[in-house]
């Protein structure tokens, strides 16, 4: 699934990645940083917690069955300080997330780039 | 005459923002014309560019244990799940020091008459920096912290750290120190946005000789910290 994923946007992948922030928090090795990709889904929940913000995404593979994700961004501090708001991911909301995945192949995310239905793209680390 | 020193710094220390706020500067950075007053280095500040390793181009010259410690934390790490890895911090465990300023996340500098505080928003930790010219305490009890003193020489304000534990990583990436842990700061405002901080390392136990890193921090006018209460923890359930 991830590669068909990443074929199928590979090409706002590649756009996103280029500009990609630096993913290095204490825990970013435990995430494939050198290869991130691109999923859609739609958030069932949503923590807004330290130290990290997490969305869990329902995202459908090739076969249409539903995976559910979890999609980590830095802290809630450093997100408001880079334009999020909380009250911007509502269950229900599909998404579009760019990230890194978990090297151990669990279904969680290290949030590069949010895009939301609108088409507003947010910094998933706030280092910018 | 240390008395009439110090009246002197206070007087400074009144007058300079008025001064300023007479010539409305913009901008008051380091300013040149201070009466005697150390350098202001006040504000919120930001790590200028984020690094796992303390020294991105080589390693320190590690005691022998020290770099067995070192390669069995960057295995463990290579074998980490999303939420459980070896790094303290993972656990709320304080990052000690230098590494709490070099976290992602913004501190502030207050300086007062005595001592220069820095507030830390990751974890909400707090450093105080005697200025008044006090040693350190002979009967230091370990701590993440440690205990520091500091001193301004010219523009450049000195540091000098010890009675730290050996609980913490120097960095990320798990370069270890011991409880002989000494580190000596050499902190320089080189313009208004600006500050750059270079660590000496000195822990004879851990390694060989004393080495050198070096940070940059960039002023965030518009910021200021922030609650951070990392006991939420939900990386760990």
């Amino acid at each position: 699934m991830k590669s068909k994923l990443a074929i199928a946007f590979a090409l706002i992948a590649a756009g996103l990645a280029a500009s990609g922030p630096l993913l290095a928090h204490h825990s970013s090795s435990a995430y494939d940083m050198d290869h991130p990709v691109n999923m859609k889904g739609v958030v069932t929940n949503m923590e807004w917690s330290n130290p990290h913000v997490f969305i869990y995404l329902d995202v459908k593979d090739d076969a249409g069955n539903v995976e559910q994700w979890r999609v980590e961004g830095n802290s809630p501090n450093m997100l408001v300080r880079s334009g999020w708001k909380k009250e911007m991911i509502k269950t229900g909301d599909p998404l579009l997330v760019n990230g890194a995945l978990a090297k151990n192949g669990s279904k969680v995310m290290r949030l590069i780039t949010l895009t939301l239905a609108n088409g507003q793209k947010y910094d998933g680390q706030g280092f910018k | 005459m240390r008395n009439h020193y110090i009246f002197s710094v206070v007087v400074a220390a009144v007058a300079l923002p008025l001064v300023i706020f007479a010539q409305s500067a913009p901008h008051p950075g380091p300013a040149k014309i201070r009466g005697g007053a150390p350098p202001d280095f006040s504000g919120v500040w930001f790590i200028d560019e984020y690094r796992r390793s303390i020294l991105p181009k080589e390693e320190p010259p590690f005691q022998p244990w020290a770099e067995a410690l070192f390669k069995q934390r960057q295995l463990e790490s290579a074998n980490r799940t999303p939420d459980s890895g070896p790094d303290p911090t993972e656990r709320c465990i304080p990052p000690g020091i230098p590494r709490t300023m070099f976290q992602p996340f913004p501190w502030e500098i207050v300086q007062a008459r005595d001592r220069v505080i820095m507030i830390f928003e990751y974890q909400s930790l707090l450093r105080q920096i005697f200025t008044d010219g006090r040693g350190h305490p002979q009967d230091l009890e370990p701590t993440y912290m440690g205990n520091s003193i500091g001193k301004f020489e010219g523009e450049t304000f000195i540091i000098d750290t010890i009675g730290f534990n050996d609980k913490t990583w120097l960095d990320p990436m798990g370069h270890p120190h011991s409880d002989a842990l000494h580190v000596i700061e050499r902190m320089r405002r080189v313009d208004h946005d600006t500050l750059v901080d270079e660590y000496t390392i000195d822990d004879p136990k851990a390694y060989t000789k004393s080495w050198t890193a070096q940070r940059t921090f960039k002023l965030k006018p518009d910021w200021q910290i922030k609650e951070y209460v990392c006991a939420e923890n939900n990386n760990v359930k």
